[in-house]
C-alpha cells in the first residue's frame, strides 16, 4: 500500500512483520511503526480515505482483508467493537508519542534499549515471546530507518548493548540478558502500551 | 576547493577510531572514521561528523579517502 492509494479495506496482520513508512527523494526512507500479528496497520483508512504514508510487509506475511464497508456496518452494530477499535488507535498515537520523545531527545543507545522493551512487551502481550526472548526478524538498516540512526551507529550500540551482556542478537532472535538494566538505560515506562501486567517485574 | 586531511583519534565509543579532519582551506568542515571490523563494510570510511553543508545525516560511507574528499567537496561546491 502506497502513499496517496484510497484502499477499500482494511488489513490485519496474521503473521509475520510489517511496517508504515515514507520515502523522501534519494531513496531516505522513515520508517514510522513496525507491527505484529495481530496489529491492523492500516486502521486509519477507514475514516481517512488517501493513505499519507506507505504500508509494507518486512518478511513473509500473512495478512487479512476487511473491507470498510464491513468493517463500518460492524462498528455500527456492535459500539463495543468501535470503541476497541478507537482504542487501538489512540495506544498507537501512544507509541508515536514515544518515538518522538525517541526522536528528539533520546541517545541513540537509549532509542534502542526503549524500541526493544516495546517489541518485546508487545510480543510477549500476543504470546510470540517468552523468556526473555523474541524475534526479531529486522534489518539494522530498517532500525536505523526506523530510529533516525544511520546504519554504523545502530551496529555500534548493539556492539555495546552486547559488550554490557544486557542483550544478544543472532539469527533474528533478540535475548535480552538483564530486562532491568534494559528498562532501566531506556527509561522505559511501559503505560503508554496499556497492556495487561506480566513480565515487567 | 582544495581539502586538507589531519590525521586524528576519534573517542566514538567503538573501535571505530582511525579518523581525519577535514579542513576546507581554514575550516574544519567534517571528521571520518574508519569503520573497524565490528562492520560489515570494514575499511570503508564513514561521516563521522559534517558541519554547515556537510552535516548530512544520510551521507554514503566511501570506499577511500579520495572518495570521501571528491564527495565533500561536491557538497561544498
Amino acid at each position: 500500500m502506497r502513499d496517496g492509494d484510497r484502499p477499500s479495506q482494511c488489513c490485519l496482520l496474521l503473521s509475520g512483520w510489517a511496517c508504515r513508512y515514507k520515502l523522501l527523494s534519494e531513496g531516505r526512507r522513515q520508517i514510522l511503526s513496525f507491527h505484529i500479528p495481530g496489529d491492523p496497520p492500516d486502521l486509519q483508512s477507514l475514516h481517512i480515505q488517501t493513505m499519507d504514508h506507505s504500508l509494507a510487509t518486512l518478511t513473509e506475511a500473512k495478512v487479512a482483508f476487511i473491507s470498510h464497508e464491513s468493517l463500518r456496518d460492524l462498528t455500527a452494530r456492535f459500539p463495543g467493537i468501535a470503541a476497541i477499535l478507537w482504542r487501538d488507535t489512540l495506544v498507537d498515537a501512544a507509541v508515536f508519542r514515544e518515538w518522538m520523545v525517541g526522536m528528539g531527545r533520546r541517545s541513540a543507545f537509549e532509542r534502542i534499549a526503549h524500541l526493544f522493551c516495546e517489541l518485546y512487551l508487545k510480543l510477549q502481550a500476543v504470546g510470540l515471546a517468552e523468556n526473555y526472548r523474541c524475534p526479531l526478524p529486522v534489518t539494522q538498516a530498517d532500525l536505523g530507518d526506523a530510529l533516525g540512526l544511520s546504519n554504523v551507529h545502530v551496529n555500534r550500540v548493539l556492539q555495546e548493548m552486547r559488550g554490557k551482556s544486557l542483550i544478544t542478537l543472532r539469527s533474528h532472535t533478540l535475548v535480552i540478558e538483564d530486562w532491568r538494566e534494559l528498562l532501566r538505560f531506556a527509561e522505559f515506562d511501559p503505560s503508554y502500551l496499556r497492556l495487561k501486567k506480566r513480565a515487567m517485574a | 576547493m582544495s581539502l586538507r586531511l589531519q590525521p586524528v583519534l576519534v573517542g566514538t565509543g567503538s573501535h571505530d577510531t582511525d579518523s581525519h579532519f577535514v579542513f576546507a582551506e581554514r575550516y574544519l568542515v567534517a571528521v571520518i572514521v574508519q569503520l573497524s571490523d565490528d562492520h560489515d563494510d570494514e575499511g570503508r570510511w564513514f561521516l563521522e561528523a559534517g558541519f554547515g553543508r556537510i552535516d548530512d545525516p544520510n551521507a554514503p560511507t566511501f570506499a577511500d579517502l579520495d572518495e570521501a574528499q571528491s564527495w565533500i567537496a561536491d557538497q561544498l561546491a
